[in-house]
């Protein structure tokens, strides 16, 4: 089974916010890239746009389909991972570090309490790979 | 497009049943996946002398010219338990709808076991070039491609059913970059097969309908019942074709569309 950092939190549509005072940094799991397989394409917001909790912040495209990004957390755009934009295959290949995605101003730090866990979101992908 | 995203969206806030639609398109059309790139894949000038319109999908996946196909959406929740939460196992059970669907009249589909190319890069924004997962092949010939889209837990599968295929004016419409057209024409030839090809009569489009609908209802042991849009995907379809599909902007450089819906 995956190994989801303890310093992170999670949200169910598999993205990772990392919080360091209040800024979110964004990406997806271990678990997401893992399941899309080799991803191909990605859009992402330009830097001062807003983004909302629980709306898609971009897409991702793999062989298998197109996937809508979640935000974790609702706030202005302060950074977008250029590196990912050159090289896509960062996000398979080290998904919780280097293949972050966006750092998000947040706007409501209270938003954080509705994230998961890494226990929690251990056992949410737990539960989710037996439905499979 | 817009009422399959509007189908798609309401379903991810309502526990709604799963949907499939057939249709045909009417003129005939360019789709484009999600994040092609018009300039490159795409030879607008020809579209236009052909009065071929061009819209972008919400899903993946290449360009199809729907002109002699029946396209389908398949739109349901991912844990719906007529399907799989498995991205490729929901292309298993919808191809293998269509298959038994085929099978009725006479044509032999088997899934593609892997993603392959045609080995020739300047048609590799057309889709019927190349065969993805559990995508359907004749004879190792694509009569059917698909692609899909997820979101907050919900998929829409988009696939094409070629009745009839032109591949000379696939290449035309497809095919911008400059290359050995005759040779592309015969890649295509050799790659792709249609239901008319396969059965060597045109069945008419009505019975093909109803051969798919049997195929779904007998496969997924179910019973399909003719629908219509409630309210709220009449509005947000509405709405859709204001901004998004009849928007140059979306169409023909994408980005930034599913916000907001």
């Amino acid at each position: 089974m995956k190994v989801f950092p303890d310093d992170l939190l999670y949200n169910r549509e598999h993205a990772w916010v990392r919080v360091e005072g209040e800024l979110a940094t964004i990406g997806i799991t271990d678990y997401a890239q893992e399941n899309l397989g080799e991803i191909l394409a990605i859009e992402l917001p330009e830097v001062d746009s807003y983004v909302e909790r629980d709306e898609p912040f971009g897409n991702i495209e793999s062989a298998k389909g197109v996937f809508e990004l979640m935000s974790p957390v609702s706030g202005e755009v302060v950074n977008v991972n250029e590196d990912i934009l050159d090289d896509i295959g960062i996000i398979n290949s080290d998904p919780h570090d280097t293949g972050w995605m966006i750092v998000v101003q947040i706007k409501d730090m209270e938003e954080l309490d509705d994230l998961l866990d890494s226990r929690e979101y251990h056992d949410f992908v737990i539960k989710e790979a037996e439905g499979n | 497009m817009a009422m399959d995203e509007a189908i798609f969206r309401v379903n991810q806030r309502e526990d709604s049943l799963p949907t499939l639609r057939i249709y045909r398109w009417c003129p005939p059309s360019i789709s484009l996946g999600y994040f092609q790139k018009i300039r490159d894949e795409v030879d607008v000038a020809a579209c236009n002398r052909y009065h071929v319109d061009i819209v972008r999908r919400p899903t993946g996946g290449k360009a199809v010219l729907h002109e002699n196909d029946l396209t389908y959406a398949v739109i349901a929740k991912e844990h719906n338990p007529l399907f799989t939460p498995d991205i490729l196992g929901t292309y298993r059970i919808i191809s293998g709808c269509i298959a038994d669907s085929l099978s009725e009249l006479g044509i032999y589909a088997e899934m593609s076991v892997d993603s392959r190319t045609s080995g020739d890069d300047s048609l590799k924004a057309v889709c019927f070039s190349s065969p993805s997962h559990f995508e359907l092949l004749v004879n190792k010939r694509k009569i059917c491609g698909s692609a899909q889209v997820r979101s907050r837990g919900v998929f829409l599968q988009h696939g094409s059913i070629l009745l009839d295929f032109d591949p000379v004016k696939t290449c035309a419409l497809l095919a911008p970059r400059k290359g050995d057209r005759e040779r592309q024409i015969e890649k295509l030839r050799e790659s792709v097969t249609s239901v008319y090809e396969q059965t060597g009569t045109e069945i008419s489009v009505e019975k093909i309908c109803h051969v798919l609908q049997r195929g779904f209802e007998k496969k997924l042991g179910i019973e399909l019942v003719e629908g219509s849009l409630t309210g709220e995907e009449e509005a947000l379809m509405t709405r859709l074709i204001k901004d998004k599909y009849t928007n140059n902007k979306w169409n023909m450089e994408g980005r930034g569309a599913s916000r907001g819906y």
